[in-house]
């Protein structure tokens, strides 16, 4: 039954997509490419630029895969799936977080997670710009990219668009 | 700063749909734009705390943060409308766009352009956590719990769900001894 498939493999992410869901994106490709087989390597990295390019949280790219897989009601399963676990557990641990305010427990987890959510974010985007075998053209415009956030605050819809521009002078050929 | 929370479920649900409806390139700018500077729902500090909360929280941060504002003003009923009123137009947009895309996906120009959308998008997942990082590069311990997810998941791709449990009790390890 692919929806519940949808459901389970997405609230599972939701319950370990600590610091949101770039850290998660390494695994989400993980188990729609390669274990499920819901979209192919090329087609993960489009869908993600669509969800990119939508206005709305980022989040979103689930309901284009769930819909890949399942139609509609994949979509919106997809889209609950990895919202709801995430949105119950916050729905506890706001009142707890601030009770435990002073804890030392409270900031040691703070400070583990952080770290983590670095090495799983660059391993997102790393996961993302090499969907197959290594792709140089793919490789430069992450890089540019990944400069110019790094470097400056820049709008990321001029990002984008001029990522957009690139590929399709790199990538058409 | 004066501050008056919405009074209605309808203002909570029109304020979120706002915020749904403009957040090209990314929803929190929209968030604060929407909440603290136009509607003054709450204080710049409140914000920021609320934020600081739902980036700890697993799951999107922005869809943690309706769901924990909406309860905090109207139970229940203000979690979820204000968790639709985030995602209804953003979802029918991002369907939009797919269905468009799909439309268009054979031709080959059309394809290099998203793909090239998307390595940007890569891309700026990289530069965030590079910038994030920058506070890491002093301390070996958190250095090392960076490199190790990024060798484990990125690199060799084992589950998430077996290195993340190690990885917090590793990085609370590290944190108790004051290292991180």
């Amino acid at each position: 039954m692919i929806l519940a498939d949808l459901a389970l493999t997405f609230g599972m992410l939701s319950l370990i997509a600590f610091g949101g869901m770039p850290s998660v994106m390494p695994e989400m490709q993980r188990l729609v490419v390669e274990v499920k087989g819901w979209t192919t390597p090329a087609q993960f990295i489009q869908l993600f630029a669509i969800a990119q390019a939508a206005p709305g949280p980022n989040v979103l790219i689930v309901s284009l895969i769930g819909w890949r897989a399942a139609g509609l009601p994949g979509a919106l399963v997809a889209l609950l799936a990895v919202c709801a676990p995430a949105a119950v557990l916050s729905w506890w641990i706001a009142d707890l977080w601030e009770r435990f305010k002073d804890s030392p427990w409270r900031r040691a987890i703070q400070r583990a997670i952080s770290p983590l959510v670095v090495g799983l974010t660059l391993s997102g985007g790393y996961v993302l710009c090499t969907p197959a075998a290594p792709d140089w053209r793919l490789w430069v415009i992450a890089a540019g990219a990944a400069t110019a956030v790094f470097a400056r605050r820049v709008n990321p819809l001029w990002l984008l668009a001029a990522g957009g521009a690139a590929g399709g002078l790199l990538l058409s050929g | 700063m004066q501050v008056t929370p919405p009074r209605t479920l309808t203002e909570l649900f029109t304020g979120f749909l706002a915020i749904g409806a403009r957040s090209f390139g990314g929803v929190l700018p929209w968030a604060y734009r929407t909440m603290v500077e136009e509607r003054r729902w709450l204080t710049q500090a409140d914000f920021a705390e609320t934020i600081g909360l739902c980036q700890f929280l697993p799951g999107p941060n922005i869809g943690n943060a309706s769901i924990v504002l909406g309860k905090r003003w109207f139970g229940v009923p203000g979690a979820l409308v204000a968790f639709l009123g985030l995602m209804a137009l953003p979802f029918v947009w991002v369907m939009a766009l797919g269905i468009l895309y799909l439309e268009w996906s054979a031709n080959p120009i059309v394809r290099a352009v998203v793909t090239g959308v998307g390595a940007t998008g890569a891309g700026l997942f990289i530069g965030t956590a590079l910038k994030l990082g920058k506070a890491l590069v002093r301390k070996p311990a958190a250095l090392l719990l960076a490199v190790g997810c990024f060798a484990a998941v990125g690199v060799m791709r084992w589950p998430l769900l077996i290195v993340m449990p190690l990885a917090i009790a590793l990085g609370i390890f590290f944190a108790r001894r004051d290292w991180l």
